[in-house]
C-alpha cells in the first residue's frame, strides 16, 4: 500500500497532521499516531520511531506543549498540546497546503494543449 | 485545560528536565511507553506476543536513530532554557539594581562622582603613559631603530657627542648587527621672500644623508627622497619639504615641486614634499636637505652629526653595542688622520648605542610618568575604598530585606549577584564619566604641558585608554560587589528573628571600614608628601640664582644672509652695531647686546683654544664652550663681571679684551685676579687675545645643572686672530624697563628689514619664558602630582567622615546614657574627635612608614631635597591630623546635640 511517494510527501506534512491531530485534544504520541491512522482509514503508513523527533522539535519551536500526565488505564504518559503559536502555525500551513494543492489541480484539470 | 504560554517557575524547577540525564530518561520513558502501547493493542487484536514485539519494532523503525535525533533536539531545548534562565535573571537582578540605586539617588551620585574622578584621573595618565613611554615610536618596526653616539667619559663627564660622518660609513659596512645608519644634523635656515607676500623667515631644518631615510622608513608624498648622488653635492642643491611647513608656506601646491627656493642664498630645488608622519624624533622639520656626506670622503673628526640605525631584525642594541666596540677600537688605525690615537687616548671615546625610544622619552620622564600613574593609581583605590565603605554602610541598613532573601531560598550567589549588579551598574556610570572626565582633562593637559614634553603629539584617548577604563572599571566593581560576601555572615538569619542591630556583624563590618579609612589616610600621606617635594624641588630651584637676570628681558634671533655677510667679520660687526643702538632707542629700553649663545638654549660644542701662562712660553689647551658677544651682552643679560668688560671703541680697534666665565677660572685654579692677563687664541691661530675680565657664572644648561664653562670672545676679530666663522646668526638680548618686553619684538623687526631687507628675526621670547620652559617638565610633574594628592585628601577626609558619622549614628544610645549620666558636651564632642584622631594617627605612622620605604623612587626628580625629608613628613602629618579633627567635627556637633530623653525612647 505504501509506495514510497507517500512518504516523501509526509515528510514536510508530518508537521501538519500532527498539529491538526492535536487540535482536537492533547494527546501522547501513540494516541496521535492512531488518530491519523483512523481518520485516513489507514491509508498512510508513518515510520512511527520518526513521530518524536517532530514532536520535541515543535516542543522546542514552542508550537506544542507538554506534560507528563495519566492514562485511562492510568499508566504515565507524555502529553502535547497546542499552544497559541501552533494554533497560529496550523492554519498557516493549511492555507498554504490548500493554495499548493488547488495549484496542482488546476494544472492537472487543465486540458491538452490545441 | 490551562493554556499558559510560558512555563513558571515551579514547573521550570520541579517538571521539565532540565539535565541531560533526565532528558533521556524522560524520553526513554516516552519511547518505551509508545512501544508498549501499540505490543498491548497488537496483542488484543490477536497476535501472539513475540509476534506483536516484531510488528511494532518494525513500524516504529530504527528505534536507536530517532532516539538520537530527539535527544539533541532535546539538548538544543535544554541549553536555550539555561541561557533564557541566566538572562532572565541578570535582567532581573539589573532591574533590581537600577531601582534600588534610582530611589537613593544621593548615594548613587555620590558613588558615581567619586569612582568617576578615579577613573577619570587614572585614564587620563594611563593614556599619556601609554602613548609616550609604553607604545613604540611612529615609525616602521621603530623597536629595531636605535641612536648612535660617542660619549668622552675622560674628556668630560656624561658628554655625548655626535659620529663623525665616516664612521657612518664604516659601521654600516663592517657590522652584521647594523642594517643601515643614517646621519643628521638640526639646523635653522632662512628661507627667502619671493618678492610677494612671503618675507624672508627662519625654518627648522635638518640635513641628513640619504640613509637618514631608509632608516627611518619615509616615503615622499609628491616627488622624491634626498639621495646619495645629493649628499655629494656642496652646496648642496635639492630639498625636501615638511609637510606641515608645505601647508604652511606653500598651501599645499603640489607645483611647488621643481620650484627653486633661496636657502641661505643658496638656490635649492624643491624634488619632494614629506607626508605629515615623516619627522626626526620628537622634532618637526621644516625642509631637509642633503648633508654633504659620502662614503669616499676623506674621514674628519667632526664628532657632530646626529645617528640613527637601523638593526638587523632579531638584534638589541646591547648587541650592536657589543659589536662595536672593536670596530671602535680599530679608528686610530683605519683613519689616523682623524681619529689619532692620541684623541682616543685623551677622551676615552667610544661608540655607544641606545634604543632610539629610551633616547625620544629620556629616563626621567619615562620615571616621572611612572610615578604619575602610581599616584593615580593610588587615588583610584582611595576613591574605591570610599564606595565600597558607602555600600557596606547600604548594606548594614538592607540586612533585613537580605535576610528575607535568605531565608526564601537565594542563595550565597544569588545574593552576590544581587550586590554585584548593583555594583556593575554605578561602575558603569563611573566608567562613562571617567571616560568623559578623562577626555576633558587630557585636552587640559595637553593645552597646559610644556612643548618640551616629548611625544605630547601622539597622545589621543584611544581605543586603549577606553580599554584601561573599562577594565578598571569591571574590576571595582567586582571587587566592590563581592568584598561584603566574605567574611561576612550574611546569610546570618539570626537577623531576621531579633531584629536588632545585629552587632557581631556591625562591628566586622566596621573593623572593615576603618582599615579601609586607616589605609586611605596612610595613602594620602604618602602622596602628599610626595608632591611637597616636588614643590619644595620646585621652590628651590627657582630660588637658585642662574647668573643672570631674566625680568624685563627680550632676547630674539637675527640671521643675516650669509652669502652677503660670511666672509665679512667688518660688515657683520657694524650691522649688529648699528641694530644695537637704534633698539636701544627704542623707548623703554636700557640696553641691548648680541650673543652667539644664550642660557637655557643652544648647544654646547666646544672649540679647542690655547692658554698662555704670563711670563712663561708654557701653553696649556682646553676645549672650553665659547661665545661670541658685542659690548653691552652682560648688561643685557644681568651677568657680572669683574674686571674690564668688552667696550665698542676698544672692540673696533682691536683691543683683544676677552671674558672668560668663573667656572672656567675654576676649572684652571684662577682666582679673579690670575685670570686677566691669561693670553688665549684659538688652536692654529697666531694673534692672541687677552682676558680682560671674568663674568659671573651662569647656569646655561639648567637651574639644576652646573654653571657652564663659557669663554666668549668678542664678536669682531683682532687681526690675525680671525674665528672659525662670521657670526651671521646672533641673538639679540634686549633689557627694558616695563615689565611688557614682548611688545618690542615688532618695532626691532622692523629695525632689522630696514638696516637689511634680507635679514630674518625668529624665536622672539622673554628670558622668562625660557626659564620656566627649563623646569616644564617639573613643573608639570608637581602640578599633577599636586593634583592627585588633593583629589586623595579630599576623599580620605570624605571617608572619615563618612564613617564617623556613622559611628555617631551607631552609638546614639550609648551617647545618650552618657549625656544622662552627666558626660559634658564638650567631653562628647571630645570623644567623637578623638576616635578620628586615632584613625587618622594610625594611618599617618602606617603612611610615615611607607613614605620613608618608598619615596626614594622620586630621587631623580628631586632638587636639593632629600627623600626623606623629615620636616616635609612632619608637616604632612600634622596636615592630615588636622584634617582628621575637621573631618571628626561636624558628627561630634550631631552627638552632642543628641537629647538624651528623645534618644534613649527610640531605642
Amino acid at each position: 500500500m505504501a509506495a514510497p511517494t507517500d512518504r516523501e510527501l509526509l515528510r514536510g506534512t508530518l508537521d501538519m497532521l500532527v498539529l491538526k491531530t492535536l487540535s482536537w485534544a492533547p494527546m501522547h504520541g501513540l494516541a496521535v499516531l492512531r488518530w491519523i491512522e483512523y481518520a485516513t482509514h489507514e491509508r498512510l503508513e508513518i515510520e512511527e520511531g520518526a513521530l518524536y523527533p517532530c514532536l520535541h522539535r515543535m516542543e522546542q519551536r514552542g508550537w506544542l506543549l507538554a506534560d507528563w500526565g495519566y492514562t485511562d488505564q492510568g499508566r504515565k504518559a507524555k502529553f502535547y498540546r497546542l499552544s497559541a503559536a501552533g494554533r497560529r502555525q496550523l492554519s498557516a500551513e493549511v492555507s498554504r497546503w490548500q493554495h499548493y494543492t488547488e495549484t496542482i489541480g488546476l494544472l492537472l484539470s487543465a486540458g491538452p494543449a490545441t | 485545560m490551562s493554556r499558559r504560554e510560558e512555563p513558571s517557575l515551579m514547573r521550570r524547577v520541579f517538571r521539565l528536565p532540565e539535565s541531560r540525564a533526565r532528558a533521556r530518561r524522560a524520553l526513554d520513558d516516552e519511547l518505551r511507553f509508545h512501544l508498549e502501547g501499540r505490543i498491548d493493542e497488537l496483542v488484543a487484536q490477536g497476535m501472539s506476543r513475540h509476534d506483536a514485539e516484531t510488528e511494532a519494532r518494525r513500524r516504529f523503525g530504527d528505534i536507536e536513530s530517532h532516539r538520537t535525533a530527539t535527544l539533541a533536539i532535546d539538548d538544543q531545548i535544554i541549553q536555550e532554557h539555561r541561557r533564557m534562565e541566566f538572562l532572565g535573571t541578570l535582567g532581573r537582578e539589573l532591574r533590581h539594581a537600577a531601582r534600588s540605586l534610582a530611589r537613593s539617588r544621593g548615594f548613587t551620585t555620590a558613588a558615581i562622582v567619586t569612582l568617576g574622578l578615579g577613573i577619570g584621573a587614572a585614564t587620563a595618565i594611563f593614556t599619556m603613559l601609554d602613548a609616550v613611554v609604553l607604545r613604540p615610536l611612529a615609525y616602521p618596526e621603530a623597536d629595531r631603530l636605535v641612536e648612535l653616539t660617542s660619549p668622552v667619559p675622560k674628556f668630560k663627564g656624561d658628554t655625548l657627542w655626535g659620529l663623525a660622518r665616516h664612521e657612518a660609513y664604516y659601521f654600516k659596512d663592517s657590522s652584521r648587527v647594523i642594517e643601515d645608519i643614517g646621519v643628521y644634523q638640526n639646523t635653522e635656515v632662512t628661507v627667502g621672500g619671493d618678492g610677494g607676500d612671503r618675507p624672508a623667515e627662519r625654518a627648522r631644518a635638518v640635513q641628513a644623508s640619504a640613509g637618514l631615510f631608509r632608516v627611518l622608513g619615509i616615503t615622499p608624498l609628491i616627488g622624491r627622497n634626498i639621495l646619495l648622488d645629493d649628499n655629494r653635492l656642496d652646496p648642496p642643491t635639492a630639498l625636501v619639504l615638511g609637510y606641515g611647513y608645505w601647508q604652511r608656506r606653500f598651501g599645499g601646491d603640489p607645483s611647488v615641486v621643481g620650484r627653486t627656493i633661496d636657502i641661505d642664498g643658496f638656490p635649492m630645488t624643491v624634488v619632494g614634499v614629506l607626508p605629515a608622519s615623516a619627522q626626526l624624533p620628537d622634532l618637526q622639520v621644516d625642509v631637509w636637505y642633503p648633508a654633504n656626506t659620502y662614503p669616499e670622503q676623506p674621514a674628519y673628526n667632526n664628532h657632530t652629526w646626529g645617528a640613527i640605525a637601523r638593526l638587523r631584525p632579531g638584534f638589541t642594541a646591547a648587541d650592536a653595542q657589543r659589536e662595536l666596540a672593536p670596530l671602535t677600537a680599530r679608528l686610530p688605525d683605519l683613519f689616523p688622520t682623524a681619529e689619532p690615537p692620541q684623541f682616543v687616548e685623551h677622551t676615552g671615546f667610544y661608540t655607544q648605542v641606545r634604543p632610539l625610544r629610551d633616547v625620544v622619552v629620556g629616563e626621567v620622564m619615562t620615571r616621572a610618568l611612572w610615578i604619575l600613574f602610581g599616584s593615580v593609581l593610588v587615588v583610584l583605590f582611595i576613591a574605591a575604598a570610599n564606595l565600597s565603605s558607602l555600600f557596606l554602610v547600604r548594606l548594614d541598613a538592607r540586612r533585613r530585606e537580605i535576610a528575607v532573601r535568605a531565608a526564601l531560598g537565594a542563595d550565597r550567589a544569588h545574593l552576590g549577584a544581587q550586590l554585584l549588579a548593583e555594583s556593575v551598574l554605578v561602575a558603569l556610570g563611573a566608567g562613562l564619566l571617567g571616560v568623559v572626565l578623562a577626555a576633558v582633562g587630557l585636552r587640559v593637559l595637553l593645552a597646559i604641558a610644556p612643548t618640551s614634553l616629548p611625544r605630547l603629539n601622539e597622545v589621543h584617548l584611544g581605543a586603549a585608554g577606553i580599554a584601561f577604563a573599562a577594565g578598571g572599571s569591571l574590576v571595582v566593581a567586582l571587587v566592590l560587589g563581592l568584598l561584603p560576601l566574605f567574611g561576612s555572615s550574611l546569610l546570618d538569619l539570626t537577623l531576621l528573628r531579633d531584629g536588632a542591630r545585629g552587632a557581631t556583624m556591625s562591628r566586622r563590618r566596621h573593623v572593615v571600614r576603618a582599615a579601609l579609612v586607616v589605609s586611605q589616610v596612610a595613602l594620602s600621606l604618602v602622596l602628599i608628601t610626595a608632591a611637597g617635594l616636588m614643590v619644595r624641588s620646585f621652590r628651590n630651584l627657582r630660588s637658585v640664582q642662574p647668573g643672570f637676570s631674566a625680568d624685563g628681558v627680550l632676547a630674539m634671533t637675527i640671521a643675516v644672509p650669509a652669502q652677503q655677510y660670511g666672509r665679512d667679520y667688518g660688515k657683520t660687526s657694524a650691522f649688529y652695531e648699528q641694530l644695537i643702538s637704534r633698539v636701544e632707542q627704542l623707548p623703554g629700553v636700557v640696553v641691548a647686546g648680541v650673543s652667539e649663545k644664550i642660557p637655557l638654549r643652544g648647544s654646547n660644542l666646544c672649540t679647542g683654544v690655547n692658554i698662555q701662562v704670563p711670563d712663561s712660553n708654557d701653553l696649556v689647551g682646553d676645549c672650553p664652550s665659547t661665545s661670541l658677544i658685542s659690548p653691552g651682552y652682560f648688561e643685557a643679560m644681568g651677568i657680572r663681571i669683574a674686571g674690564d668688560p668688552l667696550t665698542w671703541s676698544g672692540m673696533n680697534q682691536h683691543d683683544g679684551r676677552m671674558i672668560v666665565s668663573g667656572a672656567f677660572a675654576d676649572l684652571h685654579h684662577w682666582t679673579t685676579r690670575d685670570a686677566i692677563g691669561h693670553g688665549m687664541n684659538f688652536q692654529g691661530r697666531d694673534s692672541w687675545y687677552r682676558v680682560s675680565g671674568v663674568a659671573g657664572d651662569v647656569l646655561a644648561d639648567g637651574f639644576d645643572k652646573p654653571p657652564v664653562s663659557l669663554v666668549y670672545f668678542p664678536m669682531l676679530p683682532i687681526a690675525g686672530g680671525r674665528l672659525w666663522g662670521v657670526p651671521t646668526e646672533m641673538n639679540l638680548v634686549v633689557r627694558t624697563k616695563s615689565g611688557n618686553a614682548m611688545a618690542l619684538a615688532p618695532a626691532i623687526t622692523r629695525i632689522v628689514s630696514e638696516l637689511e631687507p634680507a635679514a630674518a628675526t625668529a624665536n622672539a621670547t622673554l628670558m622668562n619664558t625660557l626659564v620656566a620652559k627649563s623646569m616644564a617638565r617639573r613643573t608639570f610633574t608637581m602640578m599633577l602630582l599636586g593634583i592627585a594628592a588633593a583629589m586623595a585628601l579630599l576623599l580620605s577626609v570624605v571617608g572619615l567622615y563618612g564613617v564617623l558619622s556613622y559611628v555617631v549614628g551607631q552609638r546614639r544610645g550609648e551617647i545618650a546614657i552618657r549625656m544622662a549620666l552627666g558626660a559634658q558636651v564638650a567631653q562628647v564632642g571630645r570623644m567623637v574627635v578623638g576616635q578620628s584622631v586615632r584613625l587618622a594617627g594610625l594611618g599617618v605612622a602606617i603612611g610615615v612608614v611607607a613614605a620613608l620605604a618608598s619615596m626614594h623612587v622620586l630621587q631623580s626628580l628631586l632638587f636639593g631635597v632629600k627623600p626623606t625629608d623629615p620636616l616635609l613628613l612632619g608637616l604632612s602629618a600634622l596636615l592630615l591630623i588636622a584634617v582628621a579633627v575637621a573631618a571628626g567635627w561636624l558628627p561630634a556637633r550631631r552627638a552632642a546635640s543628641i537629647d538624651p530623653a528623645e534618644a534613649l525612647r527610640s531605642e
